[in-house]
């Protein structure tokens, strides 16, 4: 039985960042196993891959879920590098897990160096609205100085996890579709995208 | 049909499982003829149940004692799984030292020692050199292209095996890998497939393992069970195990070998961060004299200090010590930051740099006190095994980070749960008296250690001693409830419960030594139950007392012989009743009857338990007890004398009423001032309601009345 190699459907890479216990693996396996894990157990670096139907077309999303502590930054490079999208998680009963995500931010576009890189912030724990400590408000505002979209979930409730994994996809198969476009015109340019200066701070 | 062989098949039939009683016995009544073979059938048949049930009560217990034996060879192998675990944990402490060691290549600076020795030392230390490279090279012989690995020093490898390396897109399989971690590094290598002579590997590339990202792939749409992913920009690699335990050691090896890698980075920058730490120097002289910053000169507004480098990397430096579990020296980390900042940064409130610092300095205090009350938190999956002394450090810095109260929390938590595991230890078997002995002393030693360790991790403060008096007072409430239910029953007696409480209550007294005193509280939480079980006795006792008068035929006690009397008389002495020899008439005769003997056995046991059980609080219902029980023999004997059949024996009950009183009842009284400081008004007023029995003659009595109404007046003693 011959199978064509161009038969696998399309991958989208979706990298779950954010600080340690703020449910980057509870949203992850509501996603893939409709299952909520009460315990917490720090990451490593784990990865998901499963088939799922996107608009009608069948494409598939491999998932990694990478450490709220990772000691070293060349590893975490190496994370993102391998990523075409990004879930930026905090929670929203934890301010510190929602300053950290400027970081998160700001080494992702560092590796990647491109400013529109299908991106979504995540403020994760909605159930808990009783604990928040970062308001709707700080983190849209947030939201819209990066020009990335804000989203709250629950991976208790399951609330929004399918949309902020669909929405991801969606951007990130736009954005392939668009460089497929320049592509076969005149090839690869990048230099059109906005590029970043280099920081130092 | 013989009638032995329905026997026989009778109990073949009855186990049948479609096996029918009423059709049985239907076919039973027809064979038989007349009523005397049924009946003869009907005894077989219960002859049978009787035995079946034997034999089932016999196999039951045999499988009690089975489960019993079980349940003791389990909870054995528990304790034994118990060490080995420890054990092995300490194994891999000692291991991974060892590794660390190694790998930093440095041995243990041996101090002022004997020539010899220190040449012995420089001897070992070549040797492990050689050994190490001589270990590594017969490893990396079989790889070609490798021996550059060898030339850095104290390389050594950690974890060897074969891989498949499967496609990224398709998942297909591309070739075998033989992969090797050494402690920097991992290194990977083809297959050079030769059919003949052992198989060799041509070098590949090897991957930092500060910058290796190493992947667990837990779901590939399904399979991806025994794979693992490298990402090393700009490689994705797949790679399958041979099984999904074979992964986990992979990913576990990789996972310890960056550890020590960060640990071993970590050492290096503290030892040069103790070497240019110090205090004298400011940052200010430090950046001025650093010619080599090249963005000094374009700084041309009002001259601000430069931060020191240790400053600016403490953030990261404190994640690292966090993470290395290095507390103290996160904690003299934070005290010389917020020193610094304190010093120097007042008046640069507004400068975003230092604001920035300040910020992640406060996380980062945050996280190590997060992390240090983790350490102190009870879990199921953690140890007790290093008991409160484990907690030490841990209350210690928190304390000095100034979360006593939650330090103390936690500690407490902590000393709970040591407590409960070890009285769970303690195992019911034997005498009441034995398992209360062995569970109290549990209870307070291991309350007075606790006692200790506290007062010695949180030295002078009251807020948190008193958190400690309320959490022993709750402790305490714990054992007392568990005690009440497991020897308050109906069917203990006072003397066990008179034991099991006097010992409880000297081991509570020598927590007093510590300045904590638990014992107006024990008394008080025993109060109810005692009184109930006072009470209990009292009704016992005095219905044995009615029990035994109405058989009481008024005889002297006969003792058979010389040796029974002479023991008779040794006992009685023994208890307390040295007039007895007084009493003796002929060769083996006692002139008090059988039942006032018993009596005042029982009664003397009676008095010395409640006395050992006498608090303040329980006076007033062991008053009661001892009241109504002599006072119920003294009715018994008040009812013989008034009897007109016992006239004939009327001086003989007199007798023993006069021992009654005038010997036991005071024998009685006096124990009970001595022990107790007071007279007993309840027994006192007794003695004076019955003088009139050793007095008047038989017939007198008959017509007097009785002189008052006792109940009403001693209820109100
Ligand atoms: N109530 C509530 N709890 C959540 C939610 N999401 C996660 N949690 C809990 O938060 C804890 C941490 O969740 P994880 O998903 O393991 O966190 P993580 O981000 O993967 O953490 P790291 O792996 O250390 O980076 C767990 O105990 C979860 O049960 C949520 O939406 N609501
Ligand atoms: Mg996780």
């Amino acid at each position: 039985m011959a199978k064509k190699l161009n038969q696998q459907p399309a991958l989208h890479k979706v990298i779950m960042v954010g600080s340690g216990g703020v449910g980057k693996s509870a949203l992850t396996l509501q996603f893939m196993y409709d299952e909520f894990v009460e315990d917490y157990e720090p990451t490593k670096a784990d990865s998901y891959r499963k088939k799922v139907v996107l608009d009608g077309e069948e494409v598939q999303i491999d998932i990694l879920d990478t450490a709220g502590q990772e000691d070293y930054a060349a590893i975490r490079d190496n994370y993102f590098r391998s990523g075409e999208g990004f879930l930026c998680v905090f929670s929203i009963t934890e301010d510190d897990s929602f300053q950290a995500t400027q970081e998160f931010r700001e080494q992702i576009l560092r590796v990647k160096n491109d400013e529109n890189i299908p991106f979504l912030l995540v403020g994760n724990k909605s159930d808990l609205d009783e604990k928040r400590k970062v308001t709707l408000a700080e983190a849209n505002s947030r939201a819209q100085q990066w020009n990335v979209p804000y989203v709250e979930t629950s991976a208790k409730t399951r609330e929004n996890v399918d949309k902020v994994f669909y929405d991801l996809m969606r951007e990130i198969r736009s954005r392939k579709m668009e460089d497929n476009k320049t592509n076969n015109g005149r090839g690869r340019d990048k230099s059109k995208r906005k590029k970043l200066k280099c920081v130092i701070l | 049909m013989s009638k032995s062989n329905m026997a026989d098949t009778f109990s073949t039939v009855v186990v049948r499982p479609d096996f029918n009683p009423e059709k049985y016995v239907n076919e039973l009544t027809r064979k038989c003829i007349g009523g005397q073979e049924l009946q003869q059938q009907r005894q077989k048949i219960q002859s049978l149940a009787d035995e079946t049930s034997v034999l089932l009560k016999k196999n039951v217990y045999q499988n009690y004692m089975q489960f019993i034996e079980t349940a003791k060879e389990i909870s054995h192998l528990e304790s034994e799984m118990y060490e080995l675990s420890r054990l092995l944990n300490e194994q891999n402490s000692l291991l991974s030292s060892l590794t660390t060691m190694s790998l930093l290549g440095d041995k243990i600076p041996s101090t002022v020692e004997s020539e010899e020795a220190v040449d012995a030392n420089q001897v070992d230390e070549e040797k492990e050199e050689e050994e190490r490279r001589r270990k590594l090279a017969a490893v990396l012989e079989k790889v070609e292209g490798a021996m550059a690995i060898l030339e850095v020093p104290g390389r050594v490898l950690l974890h060897e095996g074969t891989l498949m390396e499967l496609d990224p897109m398709d998942n297909k399989p591309i070739h075998q890998i033989q992969a090797y971690l050494l402690n920097d590094v991992l290194m990977l290598a083809t297959w050079i497939q030769n059919s003949r002579g052992p198989v060799r590997y041509k070098f590949q590339t090897t991957y930092e393992l500060g910058s290796l990202a190493v992947v667990n792939v837990r779901d590939l749409g399904g399979l991806g069970d025994s794979l693992f992913k490298l990402l090393a920009f700009p490689d994705t690699r797949v790679f399958r195990c041979s099984s999904a335990k074979l992964k986990r050691e992979w990913l576990d090896k990789c996972d310890h070998a960056k550890k020590s890698r960060l640990a071993q980075e970590q050492q290096k920058r503290d030892n040069t961060a103790t070497a240019d730490r110090s205090p004298s120097k400011l940052a200010k002289s430090e950046s001025l004299d650093s010619p080599s910053n090249p963005f000094e000169d374009h700084n041309d507004g009002p001259a601000e200090p430069e931060l020191p480098e240790w400053l600016v990397e403490m953030p990261e430096d404190l994640d690292v010590c966090i993470a290395q579990r290095h507390f103290e020296d996160a904690y003299n980390l934070i005290e010389r930051a917020r020193d610094f900042i304190d010093k120097n940064c007042s008046n640069h409130m507004s400068d975003p740099v230092i604001e920035e610092i300040r910020r992640k300095l406060d996380a980062r205090v945050k996280s190590l006190i997060e992390v240090l009350m983790k350490e102190l938190e009870v879990s199921p999956d953690k140890s007790l095994q290093g008991g409160l002394r484990a907690a030490r450090r841990a209350v210690r810095l928190l304390n000095q980070l100034g979360r006593s109260t939650q330090a103390c929390d936690l500690f407490l938590k902590l000393c709970t749960s040591i407590l409960k595991v070890q009285l769970k230890r303690v195992k019911r078997e034997g005498a009441t008296v034995l398992y209360v002995r062995q569970l109290g002393g549990i209870f307070f030693s291991n309350l007075t250690d606790m006692a200790r360790e506290f007062l010695r991790a949180f030295p002078n403060s009251p807020n948190c001693a008193s958190a400690f008096v309320g959490w022993a007072g709750s402790e305490l409430t714990h054992l007392t409830s568990h005690l009440i239910k497991q020897v308050f029953m109906p069917q203990s007696s006072i003397s066990t419960l008179a034991e099991c409480v006097t010992c409880v209550r000297d081991q509570c007294d020598q927590l007093c030594e510590l300045g904590i005193d638990l014992r107006y509280q024990l008394d008080g939480q025993l109060r109810t139950p005692l009184i109930r079980a006072l009470r209990d006795s009292r009704e016992k006792l005095v219905d044995a007392v009615k029990l035994r008068g109405a058989e009481d035929k008024w005889h002297p006690l006969n003792l058979q012989n010389k040796a029974g009397l002479t023991k008779f008389i040794q006992e009685m002495s023994d208890i307390g009743i040295a007039s007895i020899h007084t009493y003796v008439t002929g060769e083996c005769w006692i002139n008090l009857t059988s039942n006032t003997v018993a009596f005042c056995k029982l009664y003397l046991a009676l008095v010395e338990d409640c006395l050992c059980l006498a608090t303040a609080e329980l006076l007033y219902t062991i008053d009661e007890v001892l009241g109504d029980v002599f006072h119920a023999q003294l009715k018994h004997v008040e009812a013989s004398l008034k009897n007109d059949k016992l006239r004939s024996e009327s001086k003989f009950i007199q007798k023993n009423a006069v021992f009654l009183l005038d010997t036991l009842l005071t024998i009685v009284e006096h124990c009970y001032e001595e022990k107790l400081g007071h007279k007993c008004t309840r027994l006192s007023s007794l003695q004076e309601e019955y003088a009139w029995i050793k007095k008047e003659g038989p017939k007198q009595l008959i017509n007097s009345s009785k002189p008052i109404t006792k109940y009403s007046s001693s209820e109100y003693l």
